[in-house]
């Protein structure tokens, strides 16, 4: 029997559920793999939330500060699960860090927030050279740049007079496998448009779309004011082919409102690219013996009204691990996670 | 330059995680078919070289003892093309069959005019393969739209078995075997596995020829995960046929923003609606490649496109466009820088491009060369000798002198 | 494109349902239309949308939609403008416009469809060069007349022809009338192929004169391999 709760993965979701836990004053053991706190927006160099421009490090900071130095909170960073045993109310995990050095936690739940990792756009069903083109970048790539304040061509350099966004890179492809839709990458490609054109307010940006997937407040928040404030260009209809012409990129694609092809140079492409399952989601699943779903994310059985329980009692999931989440999603999932984690270890003492 | 550390493509190549195929392999379902006694594998035979398709699966191309199932297009009108094929697997002292029981795969035919239907094309490709079984050698398809076509029979045949019930019928009213080959192999990737065998063989120096190269539609479109992608070629972006082989030859590959163009053969276009595959081949390939990329030769895989590439180019000067550049397959290339005569066995007489600055930047006498050919003819039209030989076709004036 | 219900009114609804369902009877039908996102990527790489108003995405929207009506029009105005090349197969719902347009050129031809017809008008010769004797195109088609645009080197061609083939190393290329030496065993094969899969019957509808050409061809050579049992 333990009353301690055990999270996997520093990131948003994991440092909301560990703050959630400690809280509620139940004893949490957040484990991490790399050395600091803040998961993929801090491993990527996110520069700016979506919707609100928040700058990402200070969002994480304050995140950081509610589990850092408290006694509720045994830190492990530079760690990974590698072996569990038991089972709801006495699970049993191994830890392995960096150096190979093994030591056994207990925990009576565990929350699994280990994240998602960015497509690779060299798998992509279309034809974007990324491994070709310096200047065919992915929005990763992009926030790195944007998180200095700057926007060049890797290429040369230089400030990009036209950049385009093609969307729906490795999602909502039925040969690639990942039919589904990844959800915040029309916001963060809107975000970025309007981040680029206030540092290049001379550049022309575009973004080829096959739907805005734009839900709430960000139809308002970012839609609208990267076409009224920003005069960014949307155009319906996605991009087939880049190539290299006059030392510039050129782009196939179809301007399915004017029903005709459409070639275009530009300077610099983004590439929307979507969401699957991280190693670690994999690999911690298989571990716990967590269904996943065809994807590879964790399988979520109650789904819509319970999104935090896994197939195995005991062993909850909050953010990415689960499939395309945005920021609310995952600390929302956090926070219910939480919940359901400290009332289980709590029941379990009480019998 | 900035001092932002940005990814750029060697650090990207560096960092790029190998991942699971996508899509289901189409050879795991034909091998479990053949458990469940539906047909006979046909084996790929030993030696063969494995290569890397598209999502990194391993491909077998086999090297020798193979079924020649020709091209029409190539046989019928660049017959310089087969020729070149059958003398490189000489050259390499391969035994193989060149078959008269093989028909066409009809594909021409089919996306032409559809004058046929899903059953017969299954029936078409299955007797040639049922052919080939019979005499113990294994088929390598000319054509890039042989291989396409055959890749979606395939497909079909796996998936839908009241078409594979009704083929096997006709095939045992045939008398032949119901037999699905382990892989379908284009012969351009036989070239592809085989391209350090001719540079190890080459005795010109194509250091100074620049090759744009024209990739098939049907060889990597249809299917697009049977087809070899190469790390070491355009990242594995594109597919590395042909490209590998004129690069181990040491030419000069230059790109051009319409790679991936079709040609604009369109099968029934370019027999009677050849307005749109003239005005598609001048303006969006050879322009494109004369302007960008300055070619000495466009070097294509297939059939159609040599034709298409080939042939187009006439009517175009007449209108004053920016073309006139030699087209040929790989094989003849490889051919050439082998030193095959470039009339008696890469037979560029039936080209109507010109490519006679070509072979003089090769370092080949064509003038001695073309004098040799019309020798050879004339023995043919008195009589002396019904047909060109292969030892005809490797003598030359030169090779002679040497002692060769 | 026009108002689908302003064209081919002559022809009734109930005629344009039925060549509807003969193409979603086809068993590849299933395979080459999931939905459609609209998102153009066919569009971007068809080489025939550069040159004609053609548009495979339009194709496989009428399909998705069931739309009866524009189907009957693309199956008359549209699907032989396809070069058949399938750059649209890149399609990440997993379509295959250009096999729709393949699965409605055979609903066209088995139809008899009068424009079919002209869109094959002048290539009955190449018909019957694959079907009678196994390859596609021969060495005398080579002829200037039949491609004009090709210059003068065809009459060279042409005129040389025979001792150019005889100039040819391979055995099976010493041939004419054919691209290369096909048995007589393996057109009688490819005859009882093309029988049995109902082939004829669908040159028949498009082609009259044509089949009986065929049918004469083949009657002879089929009885005497034994195939008689059609």
């Amino acid at each position: 029997m333990s009353d301690a709760v055990l999270v996997i993965g520093g990131g948003p979701a994991g440092l909301e559920a560990a703050r959630s836990v400690a809280d509620l004053g139940t004893q949490v053991i957040l484990v991490e793999k790399r050395n600091r706190l803040g998961g993929t927006p801090d491993e990527a160099g996110y520069a700016a939330l979506t919707p609100n421009f928040e700058p990402t490090q200070e969002a994480l900071d304050r995140m950081r500060a509610r589990v850092v130095d408290r006694p509720e909170v045994t830190l492990r960073l530079g760690s990974s699960v590698v072996e569990a045993s038991g089972e709801a109310g006495a699970f049993e995990v191994t830890l392995e860090d960096a150096g190979g050095g093994r030591s056994t936690v207990e925990a009576g739940a565990v929350i699994m927030a280990t994240g998602f990792q960015h497509f690779d756009p060299g798998r992509e069903t279309q034809m974007y050279g990324y491994y070709e083109f310096p200047d065919v970048i992915t929005l990763v790539d992009a926030e790195k740049m944007l998180s200095e304040h700057h926007f060049v061509r890797p290429s040369n350099g230089e400030e990009p007079k036209s950049v385009a966004f093609i969307q729906c890179v490795g999602s909502r492809d039925r040969r690639l496998g990942n039919e589904y839709c990844s959800k915040v990458c029309c916001g963060i490609s809107s975000k970025q448009a309007i981040e680029i054109r206030r540092i290049l307010p001379d550049a022309r940006v575009y973004i080829f779309y096959i739907d805005m997937r734009m839900y709430g407040y960000w139809e308002n928040q970012i839609y609208w004011p990267a076409q009224e404030e920003y005069h960014v260009n949307y155009v319906r209809g996605i991009v087939t082919e880049i190539v290299e012409k006059g030392g510039r990129l050129l782009m196939k694609g179809e301007d399915t409102t004017m029903g005709r092809p459409l070639e275009v140079p530009m300077d610099v492409i983004i590439l929307a690219v979507g969401m699957e399952p991280s190693q670690e989601t994999r690999n911690v699943a298989s571990v716990f013996g967590v269904p996943q779903n065809k994807y590879g994310f964790v399988h979520v059985p109650g789904e819509p009204m319970d999104a935090v329980s896994t197939g195995v009692a005991g062993v909850f999931v909050a953010g990415a691990a689960a499939g395309p989440k945005d920021l609310e999603d995952s600390v929302s999932m956090a926070g219910a996670a939480a919940v359901k984690a400290v009332s289980l270890v709590r029941r379990q003492g009480a019998a | 330059m900035s001092g932002i550390p940005l990814p750029i493509v060697q650090e990207r190549l560096e960092r790029r995680r190998p991942a699971e195929p996508p899509t289901e392999d189409i050879r795991e379902k034909v091998f479990e078919l053949e458990a469940a006694g539906e047909w006979i594998v046909h084996r790929v035979p030993e030696p063969y070289t494995e290569v890397t398709t598209k999502y990194g699966r391993i491909k077998k191309i086999p090297h020798e003892g193979l079924w020649h199932h020709k091209s029409c297009g190539q046989c019928g009108h660049i017959p310089g093309y087969s020729t070149s094929i059958f003398w490189l697997m000489r050259h390499l002292g391969f035994e193989y069959e060149d078959p008269k029981d093989q028909t066409s795969c009809t594909a021409w035919n089919y996306y032409a005019s559809a004058t046929s239907n899903s059953a017969a094309q299954a029936a078409v490709a299955l007797r040639n393969f049922g052919a080939a079984y019979q005499s113990e050698h294994f088929p390598l398809i000319h054509c890039g739209t042989s291989y396409g076509h055959y890749k979606d029979v395939r497909e079909e045949l796996v998936h839908h078995a009241e078409l594979r019930a009704k083929v096997r019928k006709i095939m045992d009213h045939l008398g032949r075997p119901f037999v699905m080959p382990e892989e379908i192999v284009h012969y351009s990737e036989w070239v592809y596995a085989m391209r350090n065998e001719f540079a190890a063989r080459q005795v010109l120096d194509l250091s100074e020829v620049t090759v744009t190269v024209h990739p098939a539609c049907h060889y990597h479109k249809l299917i697009v995960e049977d087809a070899i992608y190469d790390p070491d070629i355009y990242g594995g972006q594109r597919t590395a046929v042909v490209t590998a082989v004129a690069k181990a030859l040491g030419a000069t590959v230059a790109d051009y923003s319409t790679w991936f163009d079709c040609c604009g053969f369109g099968f029934r276009h370019i027999l009677v609606q050849r307005d749109f595959t003239r005005s598609f081949a001048t303006q969006r390939k050879i322009e494109v490649m004369v302007e960008e990329a300055n070619p000495d030769v466009v070097l294509t895989h297939d059939t159609g496109c040599v034709t298409t590439l080939d042939q187009s180019q006439f009517s175009a000067r007449a209108h004053e466009r920016k073309v006139g550049v030699p087209v040929m397959s790989e094989a003849q290339f490889a051919a050439l820088a082998m030193g095959a005569h470039p009339y008696k066995v890469c037979q560029l007489h039936w080209h109507n491009t010109e490519s006679r600055p070509l072979l003089e930047k090769m370092g080949i006498d064509w003038k001695e060369r073309w004098a040799e050919f019309e020798e050879e003819v004339s023995m043919l039209e008195a009589g002396e000798k019904d047909f060109l030989t292969w030892d005809d076709a490797d003598r030359t004036a030169t090779a002679a002198s040497a002692g060769v | 494109m026009t108002l689908a219900a302003h064209t081919y009114t002559e022809v009734p609804y109930e005629e344009k349902l039925r060549l509807f369902d003969e193409m979603r009877a086809d068993p590849r039908y299933e395979d080459y239309l999931y939905g459609c996102y609209e998102c153009g990527i066919c569009v971007a790489a068809c080489p025939s949308a550069r040159f004609y108003d053609f548009s495979p995405r339009k194709i496989t929207q009428a399909h998705a939609r069931q739309d009866v009506e524009l189907v009957f029009e693309q199956l008359n105005d549209d699907v032989w403008n396809c070069s058949q090349c399938f750059s649209c197969t890149r399609c990440p719902r997993g379509n295959n416009p250009g096999g729709l347009i393949t699965v409605m050129r055979e609903v066209a031809v088995g139809n008899g469809l009068g424009t079919a017809r002209d869109a094959l008008e002048g290539y009955g010769r190449v018909v019957y060069k694959i079907m009678g004797t196994g390859t596609q195109v021969s060495p005398d088609m080579l002829q200037p007349n039949a491609f004009p645009d090709w210059g003068p080197h065809v009459k060279e061609i042409s005129d040389h022809l025979e001792t150019w083939r005889r100039a040819l190393q391979p055995e099976t290329l010493h041939t004419t009338t054919t691209a290369w030496e096909v048995d007589d065993r393996t057109v009688a094969e490819l005859y009882y192929i093309w029988y049995a899969t109902g082939v004829m019957e669908m040159i028949e509808e498009v082609d009259e004169g044509l089949h009986e050409i065929l049918e004469d061809v083949m009657e002879e050579v089929l009885e005497e391999a034994g195939f008689d049992d059609l």
